[in-house]
């Protein structure tokens, strides 16, 4: 990890693989001040970390189990209740594959 | 009667003994609530018919002989990232605006079997993404000593409620400060347990391996009561902790100041801290001394080190759990796309909040091909060295004593064009969050502009019952909890 620089076009490969639609004038902002955070994280490189293991939870829990049990959960009906398109107990989603693939 | 000071026990003894009504306290509530909050902003829902409904519950129970809850009669303000049955739930942020869930998440849903009463859903950053309400897709919640400034965040709303005596207490999370930080900028008590001690199930996810639920009082004894009550293993949550809970109320005097041992870190008292601030923390650890605890100084050398592991780990957490918000099951979206991938950039790039997009693409960044190991595996072996720290550290004192923010509240607007200067604030809370520890924070003062000044008190896994009882005799010899803002 070196002085990292982000340009116009890592910003919209990561829009892109974050889905999400930036206007001209979000890019414009958002880019200096990736840049300024991505900058500060260098502050790690000067930390000596051979050797150390790599924490990804704080709890000494590793697989947690259960019996698979029916229990009661939601209705269909509750299920659905926030989705903005349902058809016959299903969510609607737009087009999945384009045209001629 | 005045109700805003008056403790949990207090308040359902007065039930109990009939000197008052639940429908009395959800009514006076509810009128300040009408007069205050048009200035402070702290509420997005007032649930003026389900807290007079419930009230109605409980004195019926009590007309009737049967037994009330350990809550009864306490006022309750929840974060608006704690799903709420039937209540609209926003995170504070476009996206949810209009979603009503259909179940409630573990944590609010035990508080309300003991018979607290829900007033309303409070403001925040969205998703809680952030330390000052700012990034709220709404707007910016007023901090009650001085409406022209942040009152902390991401729980700001919540901090604000209690402050201004809006609620007897208040519901927030802590992923990297969000209740400890809002807590002292606004003069009043906040909880952040050790993780896992609170179920996360169904409140927004920030970052899995950070979130911890806790509460905001103004005395230490209620959030003892609270945390029992909250705290325990929850099969919905499997990072929950099995451990017992132990009677944390009967435990509030149980240290003994006399020869503890308080760590002072070096590096959280150094030249960056206002001197008013700094003085004030040491006036709290001096409190101690004169009852015959020990101030030693320690240290903990990756302190500067937190932010940088923090907004590296958090945001790329926050990249996978905000995946959930494509518009189809829950939430606003743009309808008109043609296929499924523009319709999901469509839709998240509608109604996401800037900080939103930015948290997402920072852990989009650093989790991407050819970064993952440069800073999401740097951050998490550097996740070890400071937890390491801290444990090292309390084996050799029995609790640590830092301030909780290097300034008091700043002015809305001061910092938030910059997302790196907002991210510095966290500096004195995160490493905690990082580390997974528990830490109490409690108001110690006020600095000249009259505005509050707090610290915090941090313990080693599962010691809520130590930290909570050397804060509650801090409170026993200190006024600055009963102190409140002139509204």
């Amino acid at each position: 990890m070196s002085a990292t620089k982000i340009n116009k076009n890592d910003l919209d490969h990561i829009a892109k693989l974050a889905r999400i639609d930036l206007t001209e004038s979000e890019k414009e902002t958002f880019l200096p001040q990736l840049e300024s955070v991505i900058e500060y994280f260098d502050v790690l490189n000067k930390v000596n970390t051979d050797g150390v293991e790599p924490t990804f939870r704080v709890n000494e829990q590793s697989n947690v189990l259960r019996q698979d049990e029916v229990k009661e959960s939601l209705s269909v009906e509750d299920a659905l209740s926030g989705a903005s398109r349902t058809k016959d107990n299903y969510f609607v989603v737009t087009r999945t594959i384009k045209n001629g693939e | 009667m005045d109700f805003t000071k008056l403790t949990i026990n207090q308040l359902r003894q007065g039930l109990v003994d009939k000197k008052f009504t639940a429908t009395n306290i959800v009514e006076f509530f509810l009128d300040r609530i009408k007069t205050i909050d048009p200035q402070i902003k702290a509420f997005i829902t007032i649930t003026d018919k389900i807290a007079l409904n419930q009230a109605k519950i409980i004195d019926e129970k009590i007309k009737n002989g049967k037994e009330i809850g350990k809550l009864a009669g306490s006022i309750m303000a929840v974060k608006d990232i704690f799903l709420t049955k039937d209540i609209e739930t926003t995170a504070s942020s476009q996206v949810l605006k209009g979603y009503i869930p259909k179940y409630s998440s573990t944590v609010y849903q035990k508080l309300i079997d003991q018979d607290a009463i829900c007033i309303g859903k409070t403001n925040t950053d969205p998703f809680a993404f952030g330390g000052s309400t700012e990034n709220s897709g709404y707007f910016t919640t007023k901090n009650p000593y001085d409406l022209t400034r942040i009152p902390g965040g991401s729980s700001g709303g919540s901090a604000a409620a209690l402050a201004a005596g809006l609620c007897t207490f208040a519901l927030g999370t802590d992923t990297g400060g969000s209740i400890r930080l809002p807590a002292s900028l606004c003069g009043v008590s906040g909880l952040k347990p050790t993780y896992g001690l609170n179920s996360r199930f169904g409140i927004t996810a920030m970052a899995s391996s950070f979130d911890c639920p806790g509460v905001f009082t103004n005395f230490v004894q209620d959030l003892a009561i609270l945390t029992n009550i909250t705290a325990g293993l929850d099969l919905h949550d499997a990072t929950s902790s099995a451990n017992p809970i132990p009677d944390y109320q009967s435990l509030l005097n149980k240290v003994d100041l006399k020869g503890l041992k308080i760590g002072l870190p070096k590096e959280y008292f150094t030249d960056d801290i206002n001197p008013e601030v700094k003085d004030s923390v040491m006036t709290a650890a001096k409190v101690f001394e004169k009852r015959g605890a020990k101030l030693i100084e320690v240290s903990l050398p990756s302190t500067d080190l937190g932010i940088a592991v923090y907004y590296i780990l958090v945001p790329s957490e926050i990249s996978a759990n905000m995946a959930r918000y494509e518009g189809i099951r829950f939430g606003q979206s743009i309808t008109d796309s043609t296929d499924i991938i523009s319709y999901y950039m469509a839709t998240r790039g509608a109604f996401m909040e800037p900080e939103v997009k930015r948290r997402i693409m920072i852990g989009t960044y650093a989790l991407s091909s050819g970064y993952y190991d440069a800073y999401y595996t740097k951050a998490a072996k550097v996740r070890t060295l400071i937890k390491k720290e801290f444990t090292d550290v309390l084996s050799q004192v029995d609790v640590i004593l830092a301030p909780v923010s290097s300034t008091t509240a700043w002015k809305i607007g001061e910092k938030a064009s910059d997302p790196l200067k907002m991210y510095l604030v966290d500096a004195y809370t995160v490493c905690v969050n990082v580390a997974g520890i528990p830490s109490v924070a409690l108001p110690c003062g006020f600095d000249s502009k009259d505005l509050p000044i707090g610290f915090q008190l941090i313990g080693n896994f599962f010691e809520e019952s130590k930290i909570l009882s050397i804060a509650h005799q801090y409170q026993q010899s200190t006024d600055y909890h009963l102190q409140k803002p002139k509204l």
